[in-house]
């Protein structure tokens, strides 16, 4: 809608304008008449709450200056028409869209860069390639799995016009200061070359956007959400046998609850039974679940305890599998990227190294850089073995290897640990941060350390003691930690019946093998969440909401991922049988993979606090 | 002519953010367009009286419903087996919603959809399942209708959505915008098939046809929309090559079926009177008159598109009023 320009021309206003009130006067200082009037809805801090509802945070205060920064837009898109369009939708990359505030002041300051000053960004070609790494898994990385440095890496989605459009874009501000930018005169020529030496395929760069920097402007939305309680439920069998059986599963874990164990007993029996009738993903969750419930019932010791090793292979298996762990590590490596932009030293801790399989993407990108990669530290983390091997060094030893080749100066330590809270930062030799900057890294470990008291307290101060530069942590989308019983198996239940249905869709019939070694290594987890308690339940998940607050409470601020990464690790998904039903969902800064509607794992990126010293500080 | 200032914000985002995705040659930047949606999560946890689910209707498409049902005074707090339990009244209307976007925007997920649905819930005590369709321009016509079509039937074959009364589930059907055209095309489908839908409730329908009608003239771009846009939607929207005389579009145009002599169920046509489409909705509502249907007709006279969005205006009360006696009237 014009406001009134038409109007305040034409005088007369008659007509379809009529009705605008021109000489009222406006806190819009245009003198123009107002084609609004100004509301009070304001909550406690302030926040328009039917904005709210909506998803949208905007203060009261700020509204008449969020609408003049929509009116500049649109006249903006008005003059420049799809120049302007093209650049803002391709050029640009976006935040953060509840902050709508800050979403227009981020593509407002993007267009007082000239358009068209002739560089290709390429570093989309460094997450271009991370993305083919992710999705192809051509490293061999296992004995185990002989045939995977056999398996080309599958060809790139059939190029669209589409993409044609976004690299014909040149985008506004380059994701690298600007010393950099001068550095790639040669664009896209080059960059296309080089894609096209390295991934050895024919795709020519048409797997991702050009990107543009944009640190985003963290504007602190007043009033944190409270940890809200939400069941989100998809129901994806309706049938009769189905209901039966999760009314009988949730029976018989309110019988354990109560300690009536002669009825649970019978009940998961009868489960057993129920089970057997169904098909698909539900029957393996039932029985996956009725086991678990048996074992707290016998008080059986809750799992053999299968060595970390045989861990580490069933896990391999699921990330082949379906797609979250290459979800959480991409998204994760974006962000890591993405903060070591214009570093020359580099070093990532990450807190469970288990087989390395999210570093060779990483240090693929870090070899891409425009300018050379920057030299590459890696601190691994695990667990003792069972045997004494020293599978952190193995592990070290194939990264190396994989450095030489793509000519990345590498470095690795490994340190051996049961729990991360007896790390002490010391130990890991961390250099200044002019000199080096630290990522750490944590996916699916932190839950772990709410079984003891005190211990993600212990680990996110030691954190903080490591001045990183941002910190990743992907974790499981759920409440597996509620203080009740049955909640928590309720829970747990619609989790694992998700996921396993998610692993449904990119099975085979019969299921592969990789299939199989994916449901049990849920499987593992479902028995620890059931059965055990105390220290020994480590499987304690939280959501997105509660690690939020948890940050927040320890003097993080969060980093956000946008746009692009959000678009990237949607064709990623794209790649995978099923992908139907996979969605990527952007929340206030953080990415969620989920199925059909429901988020499953979360990724998310913290830097310390401003005023904490050392950090992004790109807070504007 | 004033509009709430939050209100002006609301649609002028809506507005920029679509200008940024559609793309001159009919293609769409999907995944900017899933970025910058926002989104809830279904809750089966009530709030303010209503809880809701999602459920998978159609593996094949994928394609998922959101159904919103109210608390049960009994039952504060059902639990997860209760999500379908039977309706406890006597007549409950269960409201078969469809979501507006111009057959390429939103989802049955999107924040202003899903309060939307809850508001309807509570002011019509009546059930909401609100369909995720297929969108344009992946998924052209008829995918949107096929998939209205499959939530018909599928609300049609729910014995926990029969009113206790005559063991039969009362069907209406809402939709804004995109939605309100699939109404009105499942509609047709269900009277040919003998589904029997007791009414259809149109808020600015999505309608258009290869004239240009004067209120398209007259507010080409004053009230957030263009003719330019609205264009572009047909296109991607319709078979390739046809154009918006097309009975998708046009139902009572050059190409449309005559609708005289069926049970078509009733309907309620909602204009708002600065929308660009008026004449077009208009239209529509004058030819079911024409065909011996039964419609009524509310014209909005300074109501804007999306004032259904915010409880903040008095047109949004009088609608939810309008719409209530309307899925009541058999109570």
């Amino acid at each position: 809608m014009k406001r009134d320009h038409q109007e305040a021309r034409g005088g007369g206003g008659g007509g379809g304008g009529g009705g605008i009130g021109k000489g009222e006067s406006s806190s819009m200082a245009t003198g123009k008449g107002k084609m609004w009037e100004e509301e009070q809805q304001q909550d406690a801090s302030g926040m328009d709450e039917l904005l709210a509802v909506l998803g949208y945070k905007v203060r009261n205060s700020d509204m008449a200056d969020v609408a003049q920064k929509l009116e500049q837009l649109e006249m903006f898109i008005d003059t420049a028409q799809e120049d302007g369009i093209s650049q803002l939708s391709c050029g640009t990359v976006h935040y953060n869209p509840s902050d709508i505030s800050g979403w227009l002041e981020n593509m407002l300051s993007e267009l007082n860069v000239p358009p068209n000053n002739g560089n290709f960004d390429p570093s989309c070609v460094v997450l271009n390639e991370q993305m083919i790494q992710a999705a192809s898994s051509t490293i061999n990385f296992s004995n185990s799995r002989p045939n995977s440095d056999q398996r080309p890496p599958p060809p790139p989605p059939t190029p669209r016009v589409l993409f044609e459009d976004d690299l014909s874009a040149i985008p506004g501000g380059a994701l690298y200061p600007q010393r950099d930018s001068s550095e790639s005169q040669q664009g896209e020529n080059n960059s296309r070359k080089r894609m096209k030496t390295s991934t050895g395929s024919n795709s020519s760069a048409l797997l991702s956007s050009p990107l543009s920097s944009s640190s985003s402007a963290e504007i602190r939305v007043a009033g944190a959400t409270a940890a809200e309680s939400t069941r989100p439920v998809v129901v994806v069998d309706s049938q009769e046998t189905g209901v039966r059986l999760v009314h009988t599963l949730m029976a018989c874990a309110e019988a354990v609850q109560q300690d009536n164990l002669k009825l649970a007993d019978a009940l998961v029996k009868h489960i057993g039974v129920l089970a057997a009738s169904q098909a698909g993903a539900m029957r393996k969750v039932a029985t996956y679940f009725a086991e678990a419930l048996a074992r707290r019932i016998y008080r059986f010791s809750p799992q053999d305890s299968i060595d970390s090793s045989y861990f580490d292979i069933l896990q391999m298996h699921f990330y082949e599998t379906c797609p979250y762990l290459k979800f959480a590590h991409f998204t994760a490596n974006q962000a890591i990227l993405e903060a070591f932009a214009g570093a020359s030293r580099v070093h990532v801790i990450d807190f469970g190294l288990k087989q390395g399989m999210q570093w060779p993407a990483l240090m693929q990108a870090l070899a891409l850089r425009p300018g050379g990669p920057p030299a590459f530290r890696l601190t691994g983390i695990g667990p003792p073995q069972p045997d004494n091997t020293d599978a952190l060094r193995e592990v070290g030893w194939k990264l190396a290897q994989l450095a030489e080749t793509i000519g990345v100066e590498f470095e690795f330590r490994g340190f051996v640990t049961n729990s991360l809270a007896d790390l002490e930062p010391a130990m890991l030799e961390i250099r200044p941060a002019e000199v080096e900057a630290v990522a750490v890294n944590s996916v699916f470990e932190l839950h772990r350390l709410l079984a003891r008291p005190g211990a993600i307290e212990k680990v996110l101060s030691s954190i903080k003691a490591m001045r990183p530069k941002i910190m990743t942590i992907v974790e499981q989308e759920a409440n597996h930690n509620g203080p009740v019983f049955v909640d928590r198996f309720n829970e747990a239940l619609h989790y694992y019946s998700n996921l396993f249905d998610s692993l449904e869709g990119c099975g085979l019939s019969p299921p592969s093998q990789d299939v199989v070694m994916s449901e049990m290594y849920l499987g593992h987890q479902i028995c620890n969440v059931v059965a055990c308690e105390g220290p020994e339940r480590v499987e304690r998940h939280e959501t997105l909401g509660q690690w939020r607050e948890r940050m927040s409470a320890a003097g993080f601020d969060p980093v956000h991922l946008g746009s692009n990464a959000f678009k990237q690790a949607s064709m990623l998904l794209a790649l995978f049988a099923g992908g139907d039903g996979y969605r990527v969902e952007e929340n206030s800064g953080c990415l969620m993979l989920g199925w059909h509607t429901r988020p499953l794992i979360a990724t998310s990126a913290w830097q310390l606090a401003a005023g904490a010293g050392a950090g992004a500080g790109d807070s504007q | 002519m004033v509009v709430p200032l939050n209100t002006w914000v609301l649609i002028s985002n809506f507005k920029l953010a679509y200008n940024l995705l559609r793309r001159p040659d009919g293609s769409f930047n999907r995944h900017l367009a899933e970025f910058l949606d926002r989104k809830v999560l279904a809750n089966a946890n009530p709030v303010d009286g209503v809880f809701s689910f999602d459920v998978i209707i159609d593996r094949g498409t994928s394609v998922y419903s959101r159904i919103y049902r109210p608390v049960n005074a009994e039952e504060p707090q059902p639990s997860i087996v209760d999500l379908e339990k039977p309706l406890s009244a006597d007549i409950v209307p269960v409201i078969i919603f469809f979501h507006g976007g111009s057959f390429a925007h939103s989802s049955a997920n999107s924040a202003i959809y899903d309060t939307l649905c809850r508001r309807l819930v509570v002011n019509c005590e009546a059930v909401v399942v609100s369909v995720n369709y297929r969108r344009a321009p992946e998924n052209r016509y008829p995918c949107a209708y096929e998939d209205g079509w499959t939530a018909l039937k599928w609300v049609n074959s729910r014995p926990w959505l029969q009113s206790k009364k005559d063991s039969k589930v009362h069907i209406y059907m809402a939709g804004d915008s995109s939605g309100g055209n699939i109404v009105h095309h499942v509609a047709v489908k269900a009277v040919e098939s003998g589904i029997e839908v007791l009414g259809n409730i149109l808020l600015n329908p999505m309608f258009a046809g290869e004239k240009r009608t004067e209120s398209e003239k007259r507010l080409d771009g004053k009230y957030f929309v263009t003719i330019q846009d609205r264009d572009w939607y047909w296109r991607a929207f319709l078979p390739e090559g046809e154009d918006r005389d097309h009975p998708a579009c046009n139902p009572f145009g050059p190409n449309g079926k005559s609708l005289e002599g069926i049970k078509f169920p009733k309907s309620l046509v909602v204009v708002a009177g600065l929308d660009l489409l008026q004449d077009w909705q208009m239209a529509y509502a004058e030819g079911l008159e024409k065909a011996g249907q039964k419609v009524k007709l509310l014209y909005l006279k300074q109501a804007t598109i999306g004032f259904y969005l915010l409880p903040n205006n008095n047109h949004f009360y009088t609608v939810m009023d309008e719409i209530s006696s309307f899925v009541s009237s058999d109570r």
